[in-house]
């Protein structure tokens, strides 16, 4: 039998990593999406914003959060709430995004 | 789409094997036949196709009904074919026969998208850019009708006391109506509310949802936006009847309609300029450089629009020109750009959009060749240059050439669409990398 495993934030955002915003071509937490991440025992909420409100790939998205919490061993149940403030811009992406995006 | 991209192709092989048709004045049957084929089976084919899917999605609510929009393309796709065929063996009484149909089927389109709307949760300037549209396409559609009517009906009547004769004489005084006008000057009349009714309003309105939602930026003023829609609607209008009436007043809505585009282009510039994605993809900058051929076609309207132009053989070729322009520069490179966008994310988000997060699935611009849309880029508009030159020159041989051109141009649209299609029958989908191992808790 597997010992249980330790859930961290970075194995939440390694996770998250796996998650393209389609249209950008980017992954969601070097986009900046991804606003917060709560864990409580085998339970993770993530937090986290769209690059516009009418974004069509939105739910797509969000269901992909959710499979990629998911498949985080560790982990049982999964939420994922989509909130528009703040609203994203464009400094809130990490240089390897801002490179990849031609911005840098 | 495919029909779409069939007519295109049917065209621009047709231009090449008669290029005579865009190096002489436009009135004869081969003319009307092609931009037919062009206007109903390409841009109309791809523009409901294309609303079908993304009124919903812009506008944020469902489509009235799947089964009316399948029924509605039988329509089309018979009556369109059907009128392209006969307009070019000139037989108008059947024009009117598949004209008749094709109206069926845009009263199904246009019934469809209306109850669409109502649903619409928050009415903005790309409903009601599309509200009109959905009025200047059954104007455009009756308009044509009745051209078709008032050429056919003195023949087809023959006073029998049938129910199809007793139909056709009703419709005499209608065509005693048309008639009145100058044929000329009625078709050119029923082309503007095509061009500018729905296919210019469904740029500029759908546009201001789009460029936003690519470039990751907003409408700046919304007052601007909804003026240039507004504009658009009284210059079309007026101009439609000034058109009619070969009244030295249609430079006035000309001006009008040039003064709607000039603060739609100044709202798309506010828009790109407030843009948080640096980088215009391909698909975007086709349709920038189509919104940009809008200056060099408000320039010819002027001109072709001048009160108590003399007519003669360049004016002829001008108003070639200008026609060529507006559907083949403007409209079809606008539409191209918006299909580089609109197919990916259709195949992406039938295909992928159940793996994301599970598997490693392809970005959009993965799904096709970012080289050939380039390359298709400049060969289109090395097309449209030489085409022009040719109209101009009144030669058969430039045309032919730059025809060659715009022929490869489209041979590289549907390789790429090859591409992208070839997801939906063989997606790319490769398990995800190990995520950092977890560590063990060691008591």
């Amino acid at each position: 039998m597997n010992p249980p495993a330790i859930l961290n934030e970075q194995i939440v955002l390694d996770a998250l990593r796996q998650v393209i915003d389609p249209e950008i071509g980017c992954n969601i937490v070097d986009l900046g999406l991804v606003y917060g991440t709560a864990i409580t025992g085998a339970k993770v909420t993530v937090q986290m914003t769209l690059t516009t409100p009418g974004c069509p790939m939105g739910e797509s998205i969000a269901q992909g959060v959710q499979w990629a919490l998911l498949g985080i061993e560790a982990v049982e149940d999964a939420a994922v709430e989509i909130v528009w403030d703040p609203p994203w811009n464009q400094g809130m992406m990490t240089e390897a995004a801002k490179l990849q995006l031609g911005l840098m | 789409m495919l029909t779409g991209l069939l007519a295109l192709t049917t065209g621009a092989v047709w231009m090449v094997i008669r290029p005579a048709m865009l190096a002489s004045y436009h009135y004869n049957q081969y003319v009307i036949a092609l931009t037919h084929l062009f206007v109903l089976g390409w841009i109309c084919s791809i523009v409901m196709g294309a609303m079908y899917q993304l009124v919903p999605v812009a506008l944020e609510t469902k489509l009235y009904s799947e089964k009316l929009a399948r029924w509605q393309f039988a329509f089309h796709f018979v009556g369109f074919i059907g009128m392209v065929w006969m307009f070019r063996t000139w037989n108008m009484k059947q024009v009117g026969h598949f004209g008749s149909l094709l109206t069926v089927g845009v009263g199904l389109f246009v019934f469809n998208i209306a109850c669409t709307l109502r649903r619409v949760p928050k009415w903005n300037v790309t409903a009601t850019a599309v509200t009109a549209a959905l009025c200047w396409i059954s104007l455009t559609v009756l308009a044509g009708l009745s051209i078709a009517t008032g050429k056919c009906v003195a023949e087809s009547f023959d006073g029998s006391e049938t129910n199809v004769g007793v139909f056709i004489g009703a419709l005499r005084p209608l065509a005693g109506l048309v008639s009145r006008f100058d044929a000329i000057s009625a078709m050119h009349a029923h082309a503007h509310l095509g061009g500018i009714g729905l296919f210019t309003m469904l740029i500029v309105g759908v546009s201001y949802k789009l460029i936003p939602m690519f470039t990751l930026s907003e409408v700046q003023s919304q007052r601007r936006a909804g003026l240039s829609v507004a504009l658009l609607n009284l210059g079309l209008a007026g101009s439609f009847v000034t058109i009619l009436l070969s009244s030295p007043w249609k430079l006035a809505f000309a001006l009008v309609t040039i003064t709607a585009l000039a603060l739609y282009g100044w709202e798309l510039r506010a828009i790109l300029r407030a843009r948080k994605r640096r980088t215009l993809d391909w698909g975007i900058r086709y349709f920038l450089t189509a919104v940009a051929l809008l200056i060099p076609l408000s320039i010819m309207a002027v001109v072709l629009s001048w009160p108590g132009l003399q007519a003669n053989p360049f004016l002829g070729q001008l108003e070639n020109l200008y026609g060529f322009v507006g559907l083949m520069g403007v409209v079809t490179l606008a539409i191209i750009g918006m299909l580089y966008k609109i197919i990916p994310f259709l195949v992406w988000f039938g295909v992928y959009s159940k793996h994301i997060g599970r598997a490693q699935v392809p970005a959009l611009a993965d799904m096709y060749s970012p080289r050939l849309q380039m390359i298709g880029y400049w060969s289109f508009l090395v097309a449209l240059v030489v085409i022009s030159v040719g109209i101009l020159c009144e030669s058969e041989i430039v045309v032919r050439i730059g025809a060659l051109c715009f022929t490869t141009c489209i041979a590289l649209l549907l390789v790429n669409a090859g591409k992208i299609l070839a997801h939906a029958v063989r997606p790319r989908i490769t398990s995800l990398v190990a995520i950092r191992p977890l560590k063990p808790i060691f008591t």
